[in-house]
């Protein structure tokens, strides 16, 4: 108990010191172009927590992402790399956008949870076929999940601007979806909706699902160990399965939650990288649902701050791209060194070679 | 279709397929050294921005080639130490590099030159376009083959050199030794993380020179992620061509034909132009299917 509280301890040391440095490289790289970094840290502060419409924005901007981060999560848990909830998250939206406007006449509490029910569904889906195919037929899920990131971004735009485009709009848009489907806002003067309380749903459900049902145990003992996995008799390939389809529902729900809580309609395009926002803050929060949570809201504060930021300042919002980047090369780096002392305490040296390949479970399968 | 069409249609492909072709080249020799290599795209668009930077900066558009290249090269360094020196995760350092790409371009075009989206200064000319001499002459083979941006010939020879390299050349067996196996290399007395930083390190280069042709061989312009998933789609050919180099010129030559007909065919047809666009993604998801198939099917379904 002891043990863990101190490593709970240093691990969120490690993460303050990492988003400390990933700041300090970013004012470096400020100053080094002639910028005003403190100037700008303020500014971005300010705008991220300085007011209550501030502190709406900044949940605002983190629903998708602790979203996306939970759906990245519960795969990474399992060994799986899936980065695609990008993907998911575009399918998922759409279908939901299309229950929104296909049946308008449907009263509030029958709409509102099929459009969820649709985009998880949908989603769900999509993140069904690269978990088929790997525990099916070995195939990789880095490079089909990366790929289908692309086929569902032009699917769902080609959707938009043909079959359900709307005459009189110039950009490839849906009909916005019916009034009763749109979730309530929260406060005045900012879209923060409802959409965070299922985003916080979804932290609750995925911490239960890894820590108290069965299926969390085989999803930990396939990541963590997939030949034991086997010959304790669980079945690999219908975890993988099953893995891969929440985290896409997971993924579709944000999707979902973004047109119901946000744009009121699919807009072709329209996430700019919501899902690769999830795989950052998975990583961030070490695969943990809380810490998961925390890092969203930092990259809500982020996002929501770097906006503002680039209209007070100098300084593009682009800035905090940059920050993201430091960010997973950082973490990127501490787990592999966590990784190998675990290994060396457990096993001796002579697993060095093996936790690399352990570490990157994607290497060329050729 | 008329032939000047067609011939129209052909030498666009050409153009098209001139990126992918050198980023193909540049994720074969991941490949064969055993790592994904995903960061291609950041690379590519690092490069894109450092050539028209450059070429403003000193006002020579070789020197905009050459820093491009340089700064690929750098990058594919500083993936390579993550990944050996580290031991980073390949996927999280690559999608790392990439966003940093994406970030460090949009962010410096705004603070140096002001503008945010497109950064197309005057004084920058799109590369001078070779003309072949006899061949330029043909009726049909002229307009297609004869006419393009040094880079385009660039990347055909680098289709051959690519290949001697790694079948020919004690190195390329090192690198491809590597992929295969590297205890035995290791134990050869061969260093593996010498090979990876080799394989990176070119990589990079080649990406540079892709980037190179996209920002300066037609406009002269450099546009915020201007890559727009090229390098996934050269990363696609490679495993399409399960890393030959000839084999996957050919898979980025058929991605180049899609994207120039989805041009072609936008105005004239009902065929959406996403459908063009999605082709590559989806013929390469169905390859791997079929090699895992066939792989699986002779281990005899384990």
């Amino acid at each position: 108990m002891r043990q863990e509280l101190i490593e709970q301890l240093g691990n969120i040391a490690k993460i303050i010191l990492t988003l400390a440095a990933a700041l300090l490289l970013g004012a470096v790289i400020m100053w080094a172009t002639g910028q005003d970094a403190l100037n700008a840290y303020q500014v971005l502060w300010d705008s991220a927590v300085g007011n209550q419409r501030n502190i709406a924005n900044t949940l605002l901007a983190a629903t998708p992402i602790i979203m996306t981060g939970m759906a990245t999560l519960i795969a990474f848990r399992a060994g799986i790399f899936n980065i695609g909830v990008e993907g998911s998250l575009y399918v998922g939206a759409f279908a939901a956008a299309y229950v929104g406007f296909t049946f308008v006449t449907a009263p509030g509490w029958i709409l509102i949870p099929a459009c969820l029910l649709a985009g998880g569904l949908v989603g769900g889906l999509w993140g069904f076929i690269p978990g088929v195919l790997k525990a099916r037929l070995r195939v990789d899920e880095v490079v089909t999940t990366l790929l289908l990131n692309y086929v569902a971004i032009l699917l769902t735009s080609y959707l938009v601007t043909g079959p359900f485009l709307v005459p009189g709009m110039a950009n490839a848009m849906s009909a916005e979806i019916a009034e009763q489907a749109q979730l309530p806002r929260l406060i005045e003067r900012s879209q923060l909706n409802a959409g965070f309380f299922i985003a916080l749903a979804s932290v609750v459900w995925v911490g239960f699902t890894i820590r108290r049902l069965t299926l969390g145990y085989e999803i930990r003992t396939v990541g963590s160990n997939p030949v034991f996995a086997r010959w304790s008799g669980i079945p690999v390939g219908r975890v993988i399965m099953q893995v891969m389809f929440i985290s896409g529902f997971i993924g579709g729900i944000a999707g979902a939650v973004q047109v119901m809580g946000v744009n009121y309609r699919f807009i072709g395009g329209f996430s700019r990288g919501l899902g690769f926002d999830g795989i950052t803050v998975a990583l961030l929060g070490r695969n943990t649902p809380i810490g998961t949570m925390l890092a969203a809201l930092f990259f809500g504060g982020l996002r929501n701050g770097g906006s503002t930021m680039e209209m007070f300042t100098q300084v593009p919002r682009d800035l905090v791209d940059i920050l993201q980047a430091v960010i997973i090369l950082f973490v990127a780096i501490d787990l592999t060194l966590t990784w190998t002392r675990l290994r060396r305490r457990s096993s001796g040296p002579g697993s060095d070679a093996k936790a690399q390949v352990e570490a990157q479970p994607a290497e060329a399968t050729s | 279709m008329s032939p000047e069409l067609i011939a129209n249609l052909l030498a666009s492909t050409l153009r098209l397929a001139t990126p992918l072709i050198l980023a193909a080249m540049a994720g074969l020799l991941s490949y064969q050294v055993g790592l994904i290599n995903i960061a291609l795209e950041g690379f590519m668009l690092a490069g894109a921005f450092v050539a028209v930077a450059a070429a403003f900066t000193f006002g020579a558009n070789w020197l905009g080639i050459l820093l491009a290249c340089v700064v690929g090269g750098v990058l594919g360094a500083v993936f390579a130490l993550f990944v050996t020196q580290f031991r980073a995760n390949l996927i999280i350092t690559g999608l790392a590099i990439n966003f940093l790409a994406l970030g460090i371009t949009a962010y410096l075009m705004q603070v140096w030159y002001g503008t945010s989206g497109t950064f197309a200064p005057e004084e920058v000319d799109s590369l001078a376009n070779v003309v072949i001499p006899i061949i330029h002459d043909l009726p049909f083979l002229g307009r297609v083959v004869s006419g393009h941006s040094p880079l385009v010939y660039i990347s055909w020879i680098m289709i051959p050199v690519a290949s001697v390299f790694l079948y020919l050349t004690l190195p390329g067996t090192y690198i491809r030794a590597t992929g295969e196996n590297p205890e035995a290399v290791q134990t050869a007395g061969i260093s593996v993380t010498g090979m990876r930083y080799l394989a990176l390190i070119l990589g990079g280069m080649l990406c540079g020179l892709a980037g190179a042709h996209l920002s300066l061989s037609e406009l002269g312009l450099f546009r915020e992620n201007m890559t727009n998933g090229r390098g996934f789609i050269a990363l696609a050919a490679v495993y399409f061509a399960a890393g030959k180099p000839l084999l996957a010129a050919a898979a980025c030559l058929l991605f180049g034909l899609f994207e120039a007909l989805q041009f072609r065919l936008q105005a004239a047809s009902d065929v959406p132009p996403q459908f063009f666009q999605m082709l590559p993604y989806i013929v390469v998801i169905l390859t791997l299917v079929i090699i895992s198939v066939r792989t699986e099917w002779r281990k005899g379904w384990s």
